[in-house]
């Protein structure tokens, strides 16, 4: 006899917005460094999830789903930064010409940004979910929808990548 | 910082907010979170499944009223699950489903009351010839049955009964919407989504007794709802009588216990 496919019913919303809200949270805070950017992308992340929240089948995965939402906002939104701060800042380097020795932190940061933004998208996402985001293989593995092993494998070919442009 | 990318270990030195400051951080996200949210919540649906002497019900109900009783043996219910899920915001309610499964009981025991006075929701029916005709036969009471002809004057288009044949076939809410209260003109008891042997079973807890050769019992009569008169089926009064005033009962017991009095041209319940 057929059994009811209700088993495979996702949590409620917003018993997953309660178990997953505070981890959210703390890792856009660790990866925009930035109060206002994390409050607006979490804003964002919370809302794309509940809009593809019926396209979910099934209970699990959903923590790594929830990074990988998070993740690409974090992303784009640097994507985005980096672009327009390159604008900003060659046309302020003409008028100060120090400014780059003075800050050189954020040159760093800048460069990091660049090169995370430039990986190919499945290396990009997994690097920032295992550095950023602290999941384990198996959730990055879950969220990109490959083995843990490949999982790895982005992580390491990433990082080598980073470390060059370094 | 670049040690910490370096390694193959999360970064632990990043920027981290201490607890009070996240829920801070999280209540002020919520203030702007919350009202986007409900601007964009889908209403909620509970679902759930009972166990029934019929077999296994997929059952959803709204804040409205019930919207689905599907037998889980007649198809995959996974698209259908999956369509819901876009409209709808469904948690598993077992409370819920236990308490439909109770009135489906107390129905095969006999007792229709619970599940005439449930209130049953029709939006996901298609169109609004089809709700107007599954209301209409929702006062089919238990005991009584109509035919597809009946039900397709009784809805407004004595014309439509391959219309009402589809309507019937898809009636989301079996059972509350009594489709299985539908047979054909000639007295053959017709078909069920949930096969058959459903129908027989519910006709009979209802006071029916199809014959071996799945038709009404020859001692049925017509029931007027308007004069509260019952006829024999060959009587002339009833032939001439609108068919959608028209109810079939399985006997003169039947009919008098709903209130009907014989007629005096064709004296159904004497010997011919």
């Amino acid at each position: 006899m057929e059994t009811a496919p209700i088993d495979r019913l996702p949590p409620p919303f917003d018993e997953v917005l309660r178990r997953h809200e505070r981890e959210i949270m703390r890792f856009l805070v660790r990866t925009t460094r930035d109060r206002e950017d994390a409050l607006d992308l979490f804003q964002e992340t919370w809302l794309r999830a509940y809009r593809a929240y019926a396209k979910l089948d099934g209970p699990e995965g959903i923590r790594p789903w929830l990074f990988r939402i998070a993740t690409n906002l974090c992303l784009n939104r640097a994507r985005d930064r980096a672009r327009h701060s390159r604008v900003i800042f060659d046309s302020e380097l003409a008028d100060h010409a120090d400014y780059a020795s003075s800050n050189n932190t954020h040159d760093e940061l800048l460069q990091l940004k660049t090169t995370v933004a430039r990986l190919p998208r499945k290396q990009r996402e997994a690097v920032v979910m295992r550095k950023f985001a602290g999941l384990d293989y198996d959730e990055i593995a879950a969220a990109l929808g490959c083995s843990s092993a490949a999982a790895r494998a982005d992580v390491y070919q990433a990082m080598k990548k980073i470390r060059l442009a370094e | 910082m670049r040690n910490g990318l370096l390694c193959d270990e999360p970064l632990s030195d990043a920027v981290e907010p201490s607890a009070a400051a996240l829920d801070d951080l999280l209540k002020m996200a919520h203030r702007r979170l919350d009202p986007a949210l409900r601007r964009i919540r889908r209403e909620g649906v509970a679902i759930g499944v009972a166990n029934t002497p019929l077999g296994p019900l997929l059952i959803a109900q709204s804040d409205r009223g019930l919207m689905t009783v599907r037998f889980l043996d007649s198809g995959d219910s996974s698209p259908f699950i999956a369509e819901l899920r876009e409209q709808f915001e469904l948690h598993q309610d077992d409370a819920m489903a236990a308490v439909i499964g109770h009135e489906i009981e107390q129905l095969l025991d006999g007792d229709a009351r619970a599940i005439t006075e449930h209130p049953v929701d029709l939006r996901l029916v298609e169109s609004d010839f089809q709700r107007r005709a599954l209301k209409r036969l929702r006062r089919v009471p238990a005991g009584a049955v109509i035919s597809y002809q009946g039900l397709a004057a009784a809805a407004g288009s004595p014309a439509a009964q391959r219309a009402i044949g589809n309507t019937v076939a898809s009636n989301p809410i079996a059972i509350y919407v009594p489709c299985h209260r539908v047979i054909k003109s000639d007295g053959a008891i017709g078909n069920y989504g949930g096969g058959v042997e459903r129908k027989i079973a519910l006709l009979r807890a209802e006071g029916f007794r199809p014959d071996s050769a799945r038709r009404i019992p020859a001692d049925a009569v017509y029931g007027h709802l308007v004069t509260r008169i019952f006829c024999r089926p060959t009587c002339a009064a009833a032939k001439r009588a609108r068919r959608d005033r028209m109810l079939i009962y399985p006997g003169v017991q039947g009919a008098t216990s709903a209130g009907m009095r014989p007629c005096k041209l064709c004296h159904p319940g004497q010997a011919a």
